[in-house]
Formats: C-alpha cells, structure tokens, sequence
C-alpha cells in the first residue's frame, strides 16, 4: 500500500487567489512563527525569566541591611537596584539569542528557504527584529515586574517602601526592557553579518565582556570616555540613572549601536550570495 | 518559461557557469543533466536570486525572481534538502514558509499529505532521514502551487516506492502545463523522467535536445553477432561503411549494417549463428561520449583498462 498521495494536487482550494502577494503582516507573522517553533527560544526566556527572579529574591534576602528604612526615590532606587540585577547575566543570555536567531539559519541553510520566500531580503531581517524586539521587551518586562512584586514584601519587610505608583519605577522597568531589547538587536546585527554561530557569540560576548575591559586596562583618558560609550556601558544608562549619560542621551547611544550593526548586516545580506 | 542568456557566475579564478544560454519550456519536464562540478546547482540558484550573476540573466516567465510579487506561487524550488532550520518541525517550517504569502495550516497538511510526511510532520527536522528530508523540501517547493518547480536531485535518497512517486507527480505536474526543471547526474533517471535534457560541462550548455535525440546523436547502434566462423563472416561483411570489431575470437560487434542483413549474409554463405542482437545506445552512453572532455573530477580506474 502506498503511503504517499496520488499526485493530484491540481489546483489547491486552501491558496487564496485573490491574497497571492507578499505583505508585510505575512513576514511579520512567518517570523513569529520561526522565532517560537525552536527550543533555544524557550530555554533563553526561560532562563531569562528564572535569573531575573531569581537573582532579585537571593539579592533582596542578603542585602536588606544596606536599604534600612528609606523611602521616596531612594526606596524607588533601592527597588530597582534589586529587581534588575539580574540584568548583568541576562544580557549575556540575550546576546546569545540574538546572534542565534540569525545565524541559526545560516547555519542549517535555512536561509535559502527565508530568500526563496522573500526575494528582497531585506524584509525578513526586519520582520524579524521586530519579532525578536517584541518578544524580548515583554519577556524582561515581565520578568521584572514579577520579581518586584516578588521582592517587595521582602524589602517591604526591612522598611524599604517603593510606591508601586511611582512613574519613577516604571520608567525604570521600561528602559530595563529596552535595554535588552538593544543589546539583542545589536546582536543580531553580529551574527547577520557574520553568519555564523560560533563567531557571532564570540564577536557578541566579546564586544559586551572583553572590549570594556581593554579600555579600562588602557591608562588614558580617552579610553575611560570611550568605555563609557559601549553598548554595555551606555545602555546601563537607561535603568540605572545618575551616570554618564540621562537617560534619554543612553537612549541615543543605543540608537546608533543598533543602527550601525543593523545597517552594516543589512547592506551584506543584500550584496551577498546565500 | 525559464529563459537564460549568456549566464555566467564566476567565483574567484573558477567559472562555474559559463555564458550558458536556454529556454525551459512549460508542458515538459526538462532534465538539466551534468557531472559534478558542472554548474547545475549554481544556475538554478541563480535562477531563484540566491546567486547574483557575475553576467547575463535568467528570467522566471519574463521576470527576474526578485520582482515576483508572490514568488512561491510563481516558482517551488528544492535546492537542496538541508535548506531547514535543523531545530524546527516539518509542519512549522511549512507554516513559517507559508505564512509569508497567507498560506495557511489547510495547505500545509495538504502538502505534508501529499508528500506522505504525517507520520513525522510534528517531529523535528534535525533527525529526518535523507529521504524524508527531500520529501519535506518538495513539500515546500509545492506549497505555493507553483507554475514552475525547480528540483536539484530530487530522488537523491529516496526509496524506490519515492522514486517512483517523484517521477509520476512530475510528468503529472508538466502534463497540466507547468514547467518543471530537475538536475541530475543519474542519466537512467534522466531517460525515464525527462521530455527534455539540457546537458551541462564544465559550466557550458552541450547539448540542449529532446531526450530521443540526444540518444540517437550521441550513441551509435551497433550488432553484435557471435558464430564459431566469426573470421570468414567478418571478411564477407567487409564494406568501406561497415566497421567490425572483434570483441573475442567468436564475437564481432559490427556497425553500419542492420541485423537483418547480417543474417542474411550468414545464411546465404551457410554460416552458423549463435547470437545476432541490436545494441542500442543508451542514454548513459551518449552522456558519456558527450562529456568525456569536459568532467572537472576525473577519477582513476580501479582496473588497468581505460572505461570507455
């Protein structure tokens, strides 16, 4: 008995003639689809989510002597402080799947099939970091307000009261989110580029662990300013206030990183046979 | 309708495809036949705007790939099986595909049906065999109900039931009027599926010709005859358009002459027969004569005598 169908495939009555074209919600929702159907996916906002708490319960548990009974925007500081902590390892998470979700393709050949589908190309890098943007922005978002809501009667416990209704706070959160948002994009732009895995997360944890590490070992001013520049660096700006830069400077900064990397990936993909 | 013109891809020094002009017509199924190395995977990856031409073009019905609207219903390709996210399933990659054009979850299982992929359709591509791996990149190239389908080695790891499939849904598909090019390098499979070979060497088209013709141009007919007086009947059928050649002492294959004839000299000079047979060239034979300068990996024969 055959198991395959005979070939009488004829015409499909499942294609709608009359939406036979490319549309931008089409490649936005092809790669949601992608970017949910893979494991490392899952396990990167998984752990994402776990360290964010995590970390936020064991830092609030062992440090509440230093956050004795303050209030106002100190206690908003001392809430964000403990609720974000967890961003210094997510960050390395995110770079990671950053990088993956583009040269996870590359890798398998899975490109040919995403070009073959959307000639152009270009669209598919942009649907797909919008996809990974959003995906990112919420899972961090909403790591953060469950370890804060988490946190609080611990800290609530030792006299730290943060209004829950402070815009403060949430501003806070928000450039939180958006600061991993950045750094995945970023990311994503190394591993387009370079199309490949191994070299990517190389390029991608090299570029937020190693290179602010050469600057600080160089003994000259110029190399002090030019660290604080960084993604690493300027991006921090945007939840940890009363750095280098206002928040809304960082948030320029960061701007241009994504720009420059997006853009140089952008202009290779288009050029490059696949 | 695929129309080349003077295509060419050059990588560094080497020239993969060079200056290589044809026409795929719709109705048939054309064969796109060569050694490895010899530029068929290139050209159809140019043809589908994977590869930039160094120079020249190639037009899917009048259009560069790139200017379709809706390339998947314009053009199904299988370019080769690993072009799959390892880490995702048969159905989400069907889905993801598809979704760029609102195909949706209905034709998905469709083609997954018809590819006979149910079975494995929720498992992840990383552990399919060759075989299933090529049914599920045909899958693909069929999502889109497409006018042209473009095949790189389609069988290449297919069961025989598979093979058999492949060959039937492809004269199927060319017999409703679409235009189907496959590459191979397995010349029988050439002569059992294709209408049409365009012979590839060493980036060069050869040989652009119905599958009849290049059989007859490429190969000679030849008789092979055997009697035990192989030497007296050589020398009667001796005539400046005859050539024979012993291929033993009792054997001679005998060209420029039909069987027929040959029988009748025996029997009019009373000779005994013990095998008189037409030998037709086949396919492979003509390949070979056809490429014989122009494979790029020759290899060395495992016994002393040169292979045709």
């Amino acid at each position: 008995m055959s198991t395959l169908a005979q070939p009488s495939l004829a015409r499909s009555s499942h294609i709608d003639a009359s939406n036979r074209g490319l549309s931008a919600t089409g490649i936005l929702r092809s790669e949601w689809i992608k970017l949910r159907s893979l494991r490392s996916t899952w396990w990167s906002f998984g752990i994402i989510f776990a360290i964010q708490i995590g970390m936020a319960v064991l830092f609030s548990l062992t440090a509440t002597d230093r956050f004795a009974q303050i209030s106002g925007a100190e206690a908003t500081n001392a809430a964000v402080s403990v609720t974000t902590v967890g961003l210094l390892f997510g960050q390395l998470v995110i770079a990671v799947l950053g990088v993956l979700v583009i040269s996870g393709e590359y890798a398998t050949g899975q490109i040919r099939s995403s070009f073959m589908a959307v000639p152009s190309r270009l669209p598919v890098l942009a649907a797909k970091a919008i996809v990974f943007s959003i995906a990112t922005f919420v899972v961090t978002l909403v790591s953060i307000v469950v370890a804060y809501l988490v946190t609080m009667p611990i800290l609530a416990g030792v006299g730290v009261q943060a209004n829950p209704f402070d815009g403060a706070l949430w501003l806070h959160f928000l450039g939180a989110a958006a600061y991993l948002v950045f750094i995945g994009l970023v990311s994503l732009g190394i591993g387009a580029a370079l199309r490949s895995t191994p070299g990517g997360i190389a390029a991608s944890l090299g570029l937020m662990l190693v290179v602010p590490t050469v600057f600080q070992l160089i003994p000259a001013a110029w190399s002090t300013t030019l660290a604080e520049w960084l993604p690493s660096s300027a991006g921090r700006n945007l939840y940890y206030w009363g750095g280098t830069f206002e928040p809304w400077q960082a948030l320029l900064v960061m701007l241009g990183w994504v720009a420059v990397f997006i853009t140089t990936a952008a202009v290779l993909m288009k050029r490059r046979d696949a | 309708m695929i129309e080349a013109q003077s295509l060419t891809k050059r990588y560094g020094q080497r020239t993969a495809v060079d200056a290589a002009s044809f026409t795929v017509r719709p109705g048939k199924v054309t064969g796109l036949l060569g050694p490895n190395g010899a530029g068929k995977s290139t050209t159809m990856r140019m043809i589908v705007g994977l590869d930039r031409p160094t120079s020249g073009s190639v037009r899917v019905n009048g259009h560069f790939y790139a200017e379709h609207s809706a390339p998947l219903h314009e053009v199904g390709a299988l370019l080769d099986a690993k072009a799959i996210h390892s880490g995702r399933s048969a159905y989400n990659h069907l889905l993801a595909l598809g979704a760029t054009r609102g195909i949706g979850a209905a034709r998905v299982r469709e083609v997954i049906d018809l590819t006979g992929l149910q079975a494995v359709a929720g498992k992840r591509v990383g552990g399919f065999s060759l075989g299933m791996g090529q049914r599920l990149g045909i899958a693909a190239a069929l999502l889109g109900d497409p006018q042209t389908l473009i095949l790189d080695e389609p069988i290449n790891g297919l069961d025989p039931e598979g093979v058999l499939w492949v060959r039937g849904l492809l004269k199927h598909l060319a017999a409703e009027g679409r235009t189907i090019l496959l590459s191979s390098h397995l010349m029988s499979e050439m002569a059992m599926t294709a209408d049409h070979i365009i012979v590839f060497g060493r980036g060069r088209v050869i040989a652009d010709a119905p599958v009849a013709d290049i059989v007859g141009q490429g190969a000679v007919t030849s008789v092979r005859v055997s009697s035990p007086q192989a030497a007296e009947l050589a020398r009667l059928l001796a005539a400046p358009d005859v050539q024979v050649t012993s291929a033993s002492g009792s054997t001679l294959d005998v060209a420029g002459v039909s069987a027929a004839t040959i029988g009748g000299v025996a029997a009019s000079n009373g000779l005994v027969l013990h095998e008189l047979t037409t030998v037709t060239g086949s396919l492979e034979e003509a390949y070979l004569r056809l490429t014989a300068d122009e494979v790029e990996y020759h290899t060395q024969s495992v016994t002393p005598e040169v292979v045709r």
